[in-house]
This record gives structure tokens, sequence and C-alpha cells, in this order.
């Protein structure tokens, strides 16, 4: 176990609604967040020293947020990154934390993801107009592979070839995390899909369809961390942080493509050192965040993780086992499929209210942990929920992830 | 083969360790870095050789030939140069001369003059240098140049 197992915790998480425009500032959006996830936590301004964010150069900074919220910080940093940061961000607060730099922490981000800067790169009026390809971009623009979907596209097919798996087994995450999306009032596609929905949704880049590709909205979500001592007096149950990694790289990570297997993904390097810090197997999750924005990123931190083996992601999905009351239920909140698009911070918070066993689902106790657990009802909390994995992802050589653990089950 | 691609909607920037790649595409070069000291061949040009961090480097020119390992098919134009150029295949290229005792190899990308329906993994590629509207820049597309056994199609 990691010297720092257990010693931290999750306090406060908050967000706004997914919206699409949200036609109001980043800063806007992250200080309804920030405020949401300090009454959750029951904190107050003056109760937080510590901020830290990431963006892509389409966001707010820390010290604006503090500046409108009358916080006075010992700390701040905002740093540059996607969809890897999160759980590396929660390292990174735990190590400042544990030096004494400051005591309660906000890790938050905030993004016009549809109205705004859209990572797939298209603007809401349709295809971009001239466009700079330097750096690393000069060896792809100029060939037409810019998006994440045409990115991650490429290694998708090649998975297929080498595997054997066909487009079915993506099917069976875009149905499961829609499944989960039904039984969330918070998020943007609630209407349950089938295999077939997904099969015949239309081309965005062969291999992968419309289903298999995220949403793109305007949102902010924040996290709130202290030690826990402090956590004890405050108003939520705690949620332990029981390990992590924080952007774990493969080898050649800058140029995927000239690795030995384009598929066999960072995770596989930061497997070991996520569940050794957290002593535990990965038969004792119980239930995972794992990255999906596409479904093919879910499929393959699969294997990586350790869930399945090497090339049997494919078979392992099927059958619903990523569903509600399966074997390992994987985002509860309908994730970036179907919930809404955070850069990861979302499904991070939905991890931790299940393990608070307070998931804000249709069960009029849930505030207080009281669930039907009839599905029938709108009910999404996981029956005994205590360990969670965040498999978070950045590329397919880039990923961060950390184990949380609950006491409310 | 795929529609008209609108160089002029993208602006290619050359940096310092970058120009002179872009220069060998103007006499028809497909060049990748090579490392002096111990002939590690890479791409792209990161400015040291990640064997040995040397960095007294030089320029190895392949021939321009390599085997499809991947592809994606793009249906929706995502930048306004490729509005015209939809469907078009990008292809990831394993260059021929690039394997190194070790296993460690080159692959590098591209935007395919065949169709979808022609290519598939494992066929044998080969290099050809297109003229964009921009005098200065010379694009290299791809092209299916034999049969192969073992191939791979994605089917739908
Ligand atoms: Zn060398």
């Amino acid at each position: 176990m990691g010297a720092l197992t257990d010693k931290y915790c999750i306090v406060g998480v908050g967000e706004t609604p997914h919206m699409r425009p949200s036609n109001r500032t980043t800063l806007s959006m992250a200080c309804e967040a920030v405020k949401k996830a300090m009454a959750d936590a029951g904190l107050e301004p003056r109760d937080v020293d510590g901020m830290t964010s990431y963006q892509a150069g389409d966001s707010t900074t820390s010290n604006h947020v503090a500046t409108s919220l009358g916080m006075r910080l010992n700390y701040s940093v905002d740093i540059f990154g996607g969809g890897s940061s999160t759980e590396a961000l929660i390292g990174n607060t735990i190590g400042l934390l544990e030096a004494g730099y400051c005591k309660t922490m906000v890790i938050f981000r905030s993004m016009n993801g549809r109205s705004g800067r859209r990572m797939g790169g298209q603007a809401p009026s349709g295809p971009v107009p001239p466009t700079r390809a330097a750096e690393d971009n000069q060896f792809m623009m100029p060939w037409g592979w810019t998006s994440p979907a045409q990115r991650f596209g490429m290694s998708a097919m090649r998975y297929l070839r080498d595997t054997g798996t066909t487009t079915k087994s993506l099917a069976e995450i875009a149905v499961a995390h829609r499944y989960h999306a039904s039984l969330n009032p918070k998020a943007v596609m609630r209407h349950p899909i089938t295999i077939d929905d997904h099969q015949n949704s239309r081309w965005v880049v062969k291999p992968l369809r419309l289903l298999d590709c995220c949403l793109e909205t305007d949102v902010s979500a924040c996290l709130i961390v202290t030690s826990r001592e402090r956590a004890y007096d405050l108003r939520q149950p705690p949620v332990f942080i029981m390990g992590g990694t924080g952007r774990t790289m493969a080898p050649n990570s800058a140029w995927n493509y000239s690795r030995p297997e384009i598929h066999y993904v960072a995770g596989n390097y930061g497997r070991n050192r996520l569940f050794g810090m957290a002593g535990i197997s990965q038969k004792d999750v119980n239930l995972i965040s794992c990255y999906d924005a596409f479904t093919f990123t879910t499929l393959i931190q699969l294997e990586a993780y350790g869930f399945c083996g090497k090339g049997e992601a494919g078979e392992f999905v099927k059958g619903g086992r990523l569903q509600i009351d399966h074997e390992l239920p994987s985002n509860l909140s309908g994730g970036h499929l179907s919930e809404g698009y955070t850069h990861g911070v979302s499904m991070v918070i939905e991890n931790v209210r299940q393990l608070r066993h307070r998931a804000d689902d249709a069960c009029p106790g849930w505030a207080e942990g009281t669930h039907s657990y009839d599905r029938q009802a709108g009910c999404r909390q996981v029956k005994d929920a205590r360990i969670a994995a965040c498999l978070g992802w950045g590329t397919e050589t880039m990923s961060s992830s950390a184990i949380l653990r609950g006491i409310a089950a | 083969m795929p529609g008209p691609i609108d160089y002029s909607k993208i602006t290619i920037t050359p940096d310092f360790d970058t120009v002179e790649w872009w220069m060998g595409t103007k006499e028809h070069k497909y060049l990748v870095r090579q490392c002096k000291d111990c002939g590690h061949k890479w791409f792209p040009p990161f400015p040291a050789c990640n064997k040995c961090n040397s960095m007294d480097l030089d320029w190895f020119e392949t021939a321009g030939t390599g085997v499809l390992h991947s592809y994606i098919v793009v249906t929706q134009p995502i930048l306004g140069a490729f509005v015209e150029a939809v469907p078009y295949v990008v292809g990831l290229i394993e260059l021929d001369d690039c394997h190194e005792a070790d296993g460690s190899l080159v692959r590098v990308g591209g935007v395919m003059l065949d169709d979808e329906e022609d290519v598939a993994i494992g066929l044998p590629v080969t290099v050809e240098f297109e003229q964009t509207n921009e005098a200065n820049i010379v694009v290299p597309r791809w092209k299916i140049s034999g049969t192969a056994d073992n191939t791979w199609k994605f089917s739908e």
C-alpha cells in the first residue's frame, strides 16, 4: 500500500448542468461548480486555501475564480491538459496537502466544450476555416488526420484487425453507458439505445460511428480534497483516495504510431502502480469509470488496467457486463458518451456519489442514502458500492487513474 | 480517388526541427531523422536520438515504400481543406527501410490516393508527391503498389 493511502479524501463535488449552449463565461460556470462543491462538503470560502484546474487555452483561471468567490489562496496552479488531468491533479493535491502547502484544495474544469472551443475541432457553423499546422500537427493536419476520432480511429482499426473484435463490442459500451444515463436526471442523452441503434448510426470516421463518440457540452465540474481528519467534520461521508497514477506514459508517447502495438496503451504501464498503491486487486473493484471519449477508449482500458486479458475486451463487454447489477458497472452517470463532456471530472464525481451511497437519482431519499435499487423506478445506486476505479485517458500513450473507497455501503 | 484537397486552407508552419523535412518533400524525398552516432531512425523529427541521446543528427532518405499498418476512412470533414475530399482514406504506413535489429520501426501517416474499396491492411504502398497551391509546400501522398497475402479489410 502507498504511504498516503486513505489519508486524503474527496469531500465535496459539484457541477453546473450540461448545457448546449451555456451562454455563459467559463468563469461564471466555474464559480457555480465550486460553490456547489463547497455547499456539498459543508465548507465556506474561507475554508478553502488551494485551487487547481486544467484547460486547453479555453478556460478561466484559479486566480479569477478565487477572486470572484472571495477566497484567499495559499496555493494555486493551472495546468495545460485534457482527459488525463483529473486523477493527475488528485495526485498533485495529495502531495501539496501532505507537504503543507495548503489544507483544502479545489480541483475544477470549466469549458464551453460545445459553444466555444470544440475538442472535435469543428466550429458550430461547420468545418473550420484556415488552420495552422504547427509542431506535431505538421505531420497530421496536412493529411486530414486531426480530430480525436480520427486519431484514435487509427488505433481502433488496428485493434479490430489484431483481435478479431467487431464493432458490436463497441456497441455494448454505448448501450451500457446510455442505459445508465437513462437513470441520471442530469444526463443530456437519456433515451435507451440498442446494439442495432449503434450499428445503424452514421459514420464519423470508420471504424467509429456517431454513437461511438462522446457528446460535447458546456459545463464546469469540481472536486474538493482535504485530509482525513478534516473530512470527519464535514457534511458527507468521506471518500478515501487509496492510490493513483498521473499522466503515466507509454514509451515513445509523443508519436504513438511507431510503437510496436499502437493499441497497447499507457494504462498497461500504470496498472501495477495503481493497484499496488491501493493495496487491492481488480476483483475488489465494485464499479469503474472508464474514460469514454469514445467507446473504443473504454474497451481498450479494460485490458490495460487488467480487468480482462489482452485482446479479450471485445468478449468481456458482451452480455451487459458493464451495466448496473452486472459484474463491472461502468460510468454510472452515463459518462462522456451520454451524460456530457467534462474532460474526466464528472466521472470521478459520479464515483464519489456512488461510494457515498448518494447517487442523485429518482429515489426520494437519495440525499440521505436511501435507495430502492429499482431500476424501473429510476434508481441508479450500485448496491454495496465500496471501491471504485477511475480510469482516465488522455491518449493511447498517456493516462491517469485513481482508486477510491467509500464507507457508506 | 478522393476529391481535391484545398491546401490554401491549412497553413503549414515548419519550425527549426522540421524545415529541412519540408524542403526534402520539394525534392520528392521522404526523409526521416537518423542519428549520426548510433544509426537510429525516427519520425517526426524530434531533435534528439532517444536511443543514445545524441543531438548530432542527419537525414535518411527512405525509398518511400512501406506496408499499410492501419487506416481510417474519413466521412465527415473536420478541416475546411478536406470538405471536397471526403470520403478519403488516411493510411498509417510502416516504412520498409527503417526497421532496426531491436524491433524499432517508423510509421508515418498520409492521405491515400486510393478509394476505400481498394485499401487493406498489409498491402504494399508507395509515396507520390503532390504540389500544393502554396509554391513552397509539397505534400506526400500514398498509393497501393501491389498485392499481398493475409491482408485485412474493415467490414461493416
Ligand atoms: Zn543515437
